[in-house]
């Protein structure tokens, strides 16, 4: 499985036995995650009546592009949703990741006086949270989010949990005298986080830096709250209202006018198969290049030192 | 992230903390009552509407023939907002309970639960504005709707005049029925099926011969009104007594379901039918000889269009008007609405005005739909951007006719609508709030029994006891006796 | 110089850092302290006034724990708490486990590229909904049409009605849940991995010691806090479960429920008719305070022996 470089091998790496079992269990488990998805992808290809007659099946009986012809027939606004997306990610992670740096770094310095108050301020929020209609409330009426880009982006903006996992990489990456040596030379706070603390801390920045962007993509629900405007509308969200308005129907069936009347519109399993591969696949196609500013990122950290 | 060397961080937090507050304490007014954005004349009111559907593309078009139609007869402008089949009840629970402004909303017994909330305050009481502007409503709505749509006593909801009883029909794939020279005269009740679905399961191995899914039950079948929904205290169709029972402890009961169980170990039934959530893929694939389902005029046309290929029915119980058939589409107007007698006023126009039932329910005549006589027209391939439910618009019997419709549909509809027997519990309306949490705890139990019990993958003379005994532990007669208090109490009142 | 002086004094000096918290601090207040006042309606019978929500909080009745009732008064309270606190438990234990091996196997893994691609595999799964999820899981436990089955036939062995068998559930719900979780979770880990200093093992190295000793000597100890955190993060939690998980996967199957139904589920259930949302609120509440609780003291007992790696 594994290219083995044998020649250039120096005491840092695993003896050969032991890397290959670490790549048979990484590699097996792996695969384990990746095939669900293939299985999705192969259903959004299959054809309908053939899903139907013979249920899941590897190689299908029948392929056909019906699901994606069914899912495009909504066309720009398929288009204009990923626009949203797309905006809502990148705004909402570079929001969110400044925030989260500075509140995480202030509540690790041990110097700062009022680190256990505030990491207690955001911890709590974890716990204990107002309930759906309040924070509609606060959300729609002081905030007037309402039928706004910016209520897709200020809820996710900020995460306790994001800051406590920070606040450990900074206390554990960055050494006190590193700190030490920064006051010493004069520079202000700011400073010394700009120019010592976040080199060091770009693995910790970069894992949260992917989670934010992957809870901003999957956001579906601030969407089903605050916005009315169609225009607005994420992708996940999007399809996640055919998904559950389908469900819905389904279960009402005993009512005669709602079934009637939804019998033409309904989407078919491979049509919604087709929706998660189309909400999914762009992420999972940028995933990797992710991964290459996080190890970038790495480098660079190393190198500073 | 890096762009400058510059002291950048110190401005940009300060900029964060001051674009939160100014968009907290800045007051750009993005909520609600902000124009559509089609030029409607100024002087004319608009009322917010919410209502159930998938969000259209051309409505902002539509809206705008609308706002020009109505605004010159009634000095009236709508905003329309549709909210999905899937999330309209939660949506529309949070917005109602935060006071979101709105002036009419669509509510049903399906869908943000009329009667329950109507008790909460949701809806503003119509008696009076019924009164004052809504009597064509009066007039072309059978009584019973809004005899049957009062909750202690008030109207708080505008049903959609359509059909107004319920009726289950056992459906067949007929090219099976003709394959097996299979005839459905005089079959009536669920054994009567027995010799058929055995031939099915003898000949045609790979046709599922009961298509059922967790949530079929024969409970549809008994002559019985259910004080809510699937849960198992009843008051029977067929004497005025109006005694709540248990339903799973009647004899008509535990024989339904012992021919289910009967099916079930015979593979009538597909096997994991307790938790099949939805019996599409067979009617995709065609695979399947009978099943139940409710029935309205004409149902068997629109199955076998819709399907492909021909199904036809024979009814399983005689029309029956419940509470919930009764509610089953409804306009109401919210109890913060500041404009109420425009919404009547519109709501009126709604259920009267065939021209403009018609431009709310198929578009724009020449862009979405052509006209082919008074009171048919053909859709356009453009009516893919403006495809409404009709149902939940207001009065069905003023829309068009498709060209494949017989043209006594709407006939048929009211004849359908007189056969109807009102149920003893109509214009009954259980009020929970005294028994909210024995409610909660007879939920859980009765989830855990109802659907291997009703599709009969248990045997029912084993888990009937097994079951009554955790329902009555969650307290279930206590709700039983507070159902007949509230009945008793009801019946003096009328 | 009294005690404001003093307080005024020590905000000079912490100016910065408390510059620093400011957006935070904003957020935190207006989107979780803000709403937290909506949780009075847990005490109330909630009714709609026409005035908005303050005038219908104030014009609903008090109830005082009434809306807690329905979590405690029957043996189903037993078992949803049983099953929530004992899957959590569960998932806790061997998901720090196995996500830590996860990342240091993948950490270790020689041919980094092949260590990328193997990572970005496991992170699919956090992709998919809980109802695709269920779908798949469906489609290895069907009866007539699952894979679980066939196998079993190719054995000779009877197929199983997976869907209504409760003792092999447990054990299901477990590994639908590690296999969707890991991805995620060995991401933090490997990213500490990385962020440790490479000398520590240069010094070990020339101390002779092997890759054994060096991830149980360093790569451990280096994750410790980390590890500490997040458990202490998810014991707060513990009251909750993911409700997708428990409803979706098992298919709602009610046969199922002794070992499927939790907190979450159960109020999901129990509340879909009435639609009280002040029971909700009480459930929420009741979760909260308990978690709250939970992790307060394990903080305490984390603090008296290892006071750096507390929560606070």
């Amino acid at each position: 499985m594994a290219k083995s470089n044998a020649k250039s091998q120096d005491f840092h790496q695993l003896s050969k036995g032991w890397n290959i079992g670490a790549n048979l269990i990484a590699g097996i488990f792996a695969f384990l995650c990746v095939f669900p998805f293939l299985f999705v992808l192969i259903i959004s290809f299959t054809d309908e009546k053939s899903l139907a007659t013979n249920g899941y099946q590897i190689i299908p009986e029948k392929w056909s592009l019906e699901a994606y012809r069914y899912v495009f027939q909504t066309g720009d606004t398929l288009l204009r949703s990923y626009g949203v997306t797309i905006f809502v990610t990148v705004v909402g992670t570079i929001i969110s990741l400044c925030v989260i740096a500075l509140y995480a770094y202030a509540v690790s310095r041990k110097s700062f006086r009022y680190r256990n108050f505030f990491s207690f301020f955001a911890f709590f929020t974890m716990l204990f949270n107002g309930g759906l209609v309040p924070t509609y409330i606060v959300a729609t009426q002081v905030l007037h989010l309402k039928d706004s880009i910016w209520a897709l982006i200020w809820p996710l903006a900020v995460n306790a949990f994001y800051i406590m996992i920070l606040r450990t990489f900074y206390s554990t990456s960055v050494p006190d005298a590193i700190l030490e040596s920064g006051k010493i030379d004069g520079a202000s706070e700011f400073k010394i986080f700009y120019k010592l603390v976040l080199p060091l801390s770009l693995p910790g920045l970069a894992t949260i830096g992917l989670f934010s962007t992957l809870g901003y993509w999957n956001d579906w629900f601030n969407a089903l709250l605050y916005i009315d405007n169609p225009d607005l509308v994420p992708l996940q969200s999007m399809l996640m209202r055919i998904e559950t308005s389908m469900q819905f129907i389904l279960q009402n069936s005993q009512n005669s006018s709602l079934s009637m009347s939804a019998l033409q519109s309904l989407p078919q399993d491979t049509s919604r198969m087709a929706m998660v591969v189309l909400a999914t696949g762009p992420i999972v196609l940028a995933y990797p290049f992710f991964q290459r500013y996080f190890i970038q990122g790495l480098t660079i950290g190393a190198v500073k030192e | 992230m890096s762009t400058s060397k510059k002291k950048w961080l110190l401005p940009l937090t300060v900029m964060l903390s001051a674009s939160m507050l100014l968009s907290a304490c800045g007051g750009k007014s993005n909520t609600g009552n902000e124009s559509a954005g089609s030029g409607e004349n100024a002087s004319a009111t608009e009322l917010i509407w919410y209502t159930i559907g998938a969000p259209q593309k051309d409505l902002e078009k539509v809206e705008a023939e609308i706002n020009k139609y109505t605004s010159e007869k009634i000095g009236v402008t709508v905003d329309m907002k549709m909210i999905d089949f899937g999330d309209y009840t939660q949506k529309m629970q949070v917005m109602a309970a935060s006071g979101e402004p709105m002036d009419i909303l669509f509510t049903s017994s399906w869908a943000f639960d009329y009667v329950q909330n109507a008790r909460k305050g949701a809806f503003m009481e119509l008696d009076q504005l019924l009164e004052d502007h809504g009597q064509g409503i009066k007039e072309v709505l059978d009584p019973a709707f809004l005899e049957g749509s009062k909750v202690d006593g008030h109207n708080y909801g505008i049903p959609a005049n359509k059909e107004l009883p319920a009726q289950e029909v056992w459906r067949f794939n007929k090219s099976l029925l003709e394959k097996h020279n299979l005839s459905i005269d005089g079959l009536k009740t669920l054994e009567d099926m027995e010799p058929l679905l055995k031939t099915i399961k003898e000949n045609d191995p790979n046709v599922v011969p009961f298509a059922i899914g967790k949530d079929y039950g024969p409970q549809n079948l008994l002559p019985y009104d259910y004080i809510i929904e699937k849960l198992p205290m009843a008051v029977s169709l067929e004497n005025d007594e109006l005694k709540v029972v248990n339903i799973l402890e009647q004899p008509e009961m535990m024989d339904a379901l012992k021919t289910m169980n009967k099916f079930y170990k015979a593979g009538y039934i597909s096997p994991e039918a307790a938790t099949t959530t939805s019996t599409q893929d067979l009617f995709t694939s065609g695979n399947w000889f009978m099943d139940r389902a409710a029935t309205q005029p004409y149902a068997d046309n629109s199955w076998s269009q819709s399907y492909g290929y021909p199904v036809v029915s024979t009814p399983a119980n005689e029309p029956t008007v419940f509470n919930w058939s009764v509610m089953g589409s409804m306009q109401a107007i919210s109890a913060n609405s500041e404009h109420p007698e425009e919404a009547m006023k519109f709501l009126n126009l709604l259920n009267t005005d065939a021209a403009l039932r018609n431009l709310v329910d198929s578009g724009i005549e020449g862009v979405h739909y052509k006209k082919l006589s008074e009171n048919v027209a053909e859709n356009l391939p453009e009516s893919k951007n403006y495809d409404m439910p009709t149902f939940a618009l207001g009065n069905v019997m003023l829309t068009y006719l498709n060209p494949q419709d017989p043209e006594n549909k709407w006939e048929e509809f009211k004849k359908f609508n007189e056969a109807g027997t009102p149920s003893p519990l109509l214009g009954f309306n259980f009020d929970p709030s005294n028994v909210s949490s024995e409610l909660a705890a007879l939920n859980n139990v009765k989830e855990e029994f109802w659907s291997p019990l009703m599709t009969g993958t248990v045997n029912p003379e084993e888990f009937i006891p097994k079951a009554n005994e955790r329902l009555k532990a969650a307290g279930l007669d206590k709700i039983i006796a507070e159902a007949q208090k509230q009945i008793d109490e009801w019946k003096t009142s009328k | 110089m009294g005690a404001i002086g003093r307080f005024l004094k020590n905000i000079m000096t912490n100016r910065a850092m408390l510059l620093m918290v400011l957006p935070g601090a904003i957020w935190f207040l207006f989107f979780s302290y803000l709403p937290m006042f909506g949780t009075i309606i847990a005490f109330k019978e909630y009714r709609f006034s026409r005035d908005g929500f303050l005038a219908s909080i104030f014009n609903s009745e008090w109830v005082g724990f009434d809306n807690f009732k329905f979590l405690f008064s029957t043996n189903d309270a037993y078992i949803i708490t049983r099953n929530t606190v004992l899957y959590n438990f569960v998932f806790i234990i061997l998901g720090l486990v196995l996500s830590v091996a996860l990342a240091i196997i993948l950490s270790e893994i020689v041919n980094k590229r092949l260590a990328k691609v193997y990572q970005t595999g496991m992170f699919l799964p956090y992709f998919l909904s809980w109802v695709i999820v269920g779908y798949f899981v469906f489609s290895f436990l069907s009866f007539d049409k699952g894979m679980m089955n066939q196998i079993l036939g190719w054995f000779g062995a009877e197929p199983v009605q997976w869907y209504s068998e409760a003792k092999y559930w447990p054990v299901i719900l477990t590994l639908v849940s590690l296999w969707k979780g890991i991805g995620y979770s060995s991401v933090v880990y490997l990213a500490a991995i990385m962020g440790i200093d490479k000398s520590l093992y240069e010094a070990a190295m020339i101390d002779g010691a092997n890759k054994w000793q060096q991830i149980k000597a360093i790569t451990i100890p280096m994750l410790k806090p980390l590890m500490t955190i997040l458990t202490l993060l998810a014991i707060g939690k513990i009251f909750y479960a993911d409700f997708g998980l428990f409803y979706q996967v098992p298919r709602d199957s009610g046969t199922l429920y002794s070992v499927t139904n939790v907190i979450d589920t159960y109020v999901y259930r129990g509340l879909k008719t009435t639609g009280e949302i002040g029971m909700t609120t009480a459930a929420g509440l009741y979760q909260s305070v308990v978690g709250f609780i939970l992790v307060m003291t394990s903080n305490y007992i984390v603090r008296k022996y290892d006071k750096d790696n507390a929560l606070f």
